[in-house]
């Protein structure tokens, strides 16, 4: 599995070079230039990390931050900061960032944590997960609402992934890149069937949630009717 | 559902009305086998895989009586407890259930007057059917029901109970009965209490996969 990173930074060189760092190290990097164009990346597919600038023409690193823990996006992410006041870096810890770098820094401290922040993420992100009225048991795969029941490994992690992009479509390469990695069997049909397992499932438990079809990819949305 | 009353007693509970409960248990289960024949043309699918019925026991609504502390009369047998004519249908897939369920509720002759949806409100134990309490609604009333006192309820027809549940249910049904009525509680009870739980959900959790199955089989027909 290929950890997806978005790289936010203005600074056209340093982009290019922050980015060619990360490629060689077996990450998938999309590099933006500014926070309006961070934005619309984001909203336009899933990513593992995020590595975001705190001062970008247009929007700022921190309010694409804040932004994106307000829509429930929990993506972990690295900001950097030419400034190393402590309140800057307080005000990016308490909107939502995972870790900070202050600039200017050295590319393999960079690397380290962006590393560590996404081995957190899928060593780590196996808790209790939960959407709405739906909660989601990692250790028993119990998933419940109003009822209970027990979902397979492939439906949790399918479920999983869309509890941790919530209200984002993710398209079908991105699930069969995220689940299915190792079968080669997997195909569009595969990720159908399994989104219509998981609806099954959503509705049986009489939960106010479901999985969407949307411009080719899905989506976890709130419904309002059972 | 255990043992049919012996007919032709004169001993019986349910005094005249044992010919009448019969039939109207042959009513319903017939409107069933009607239903199940119509759907199995249009579908290739058959909704139900069997039906039980009974009229309970002589024997049975005398102890049911007893255990609620009521007199052992057509009364209590007939508007106190509601369950002496029983049908159970066990389906194949969680939709058929609900298209049997619409069935009876709109069976001719009969309204529904209590309905309990443990499948979508599963009880804590696990425990998943859909109970429903039929009423005959054609002013056939059992034969001396009377109230014999002032707070007693008049009877305004014959019960019917009826259970609907997909196989996986019941067998789960099966198995918990067993152990509820063991005369002597197993020693790991916790344990075995807590699995039957972690059973029900996934044999509820294969039920909606098959569904989905099959409704995916079903539109590419």
């Amino acid at each position: 599995m290929t950890t997806k990173i978005l790289y936010a930074e203005d600074t056209v060189d340093l982009n290019r070079a922050v980015s060619v760092v990360l490629e060689r190290e077996g990450f998938q990097v999309t590099a933006c230039h500014d926070g309006v164009e961070a934005e619309s990346a984001l909203a336009a597919e899933a990513f593992d990390l995020a590595i975001l600038d705190i001062m970008m023409p247009g929007k700022s690193g921190l309010d694409v931050l804040r932004d994106m823990r307000a829509t429930g996006d929990v993506t972990p992410v690295i900001l950097l900061t030419a400034k190393t006041e402590v309140d800057d870096r307080v005000d990016g810890l308490m909107a939502g960032a995972d870790d900070y770098l202050p600039k200017p820094f050295a590319m393999k401290e960079l690397v380290a944590r962006v590393y560590s922040l996404a081995r957190r993420n899928t060593d780590y992100g196996t808790g209790n997960l939960s959407y709405a009225d739906v909660e989601l048991n990692a250790e028993t795969y119990e998933l419940k609402a109003r009822n209970s029941v027990r979902i397979s490994p492939v439906e949790f992690e399918l479920l999983r992934t869309l509890i941790l992009h919530p209200n984002r479509t993710l398209s079908v390469d991105f699930l069969l890149g995220r689940i299915w990695s190792d079968e080669d069997d997997a195909d569009e049909a595969t990720v159908s069937l399994y989104v219509r397992y998981l609806r099954s499932k959503l509705e049986g438990i009489g939960a106010h949630v479901t999985v969407s079809e949307r411009g080719g990819g899905y989506v976890l949305e709130e419904v309002e009717t059972v | 559902m255990q043992g049919d009353v012996l007919m032709g007693s004169q001993e019986t509970i349910y005094g005249a009305n044992l010919a009448e409960m019969e039939r109207l248990r042959e009513e319903v289960t017939a409107s069933l086998e009607v239903l199940r024949r119509q759907i199995c043309e249009k579908t290739a699918f058959d909704p139900i895989e069997h039906i039980l019925s009974r009229v309970k026991s002589e024997e049975s609504m005398r102890d049911k009586c007893r255990m609620r502390g009521l007199p052992e009369t057509a009364h209590s047998a007939l508007v106190d407890i509601r369950d002496a004519i029983g049908i159970r249908v066990v389906c194949a897939f969680r939709s058929d259930v609900y298209l049997v369920r619409d069935h009876l509720a709109h069976l001719e002759g009969f309204e529904v007057v209590e309905e309990k949806d443990y499948i979508k409100n599963a009880k804590e134990n696990g425990y998943r059917s859909y109970h429903m309490i039929l009423r005959t609604a054609d002013g056939r009333v059992p034969v001396g029901c009377e109230p014999v006192s002032a707070g007693d309820e008049p009877s305004r027809g014959f019960y019917i109970e009826v259970q609907l549940r997909t196989i996986s249910m019941d067998t789960w049904a099966a198995l918990e009965h067993h152990m509820k009525y063991k005369k002597q509680a197993p020693a790991n009870e916790r344990l075995i209490v807590s699995e039957l739980k972690r059973c029900a959900d996934e044999l509820a959790s294969t039920d909606l996969s098959m569904q989905a199955l099959r409704d995916l089989i079903l539109e590419e027909l």
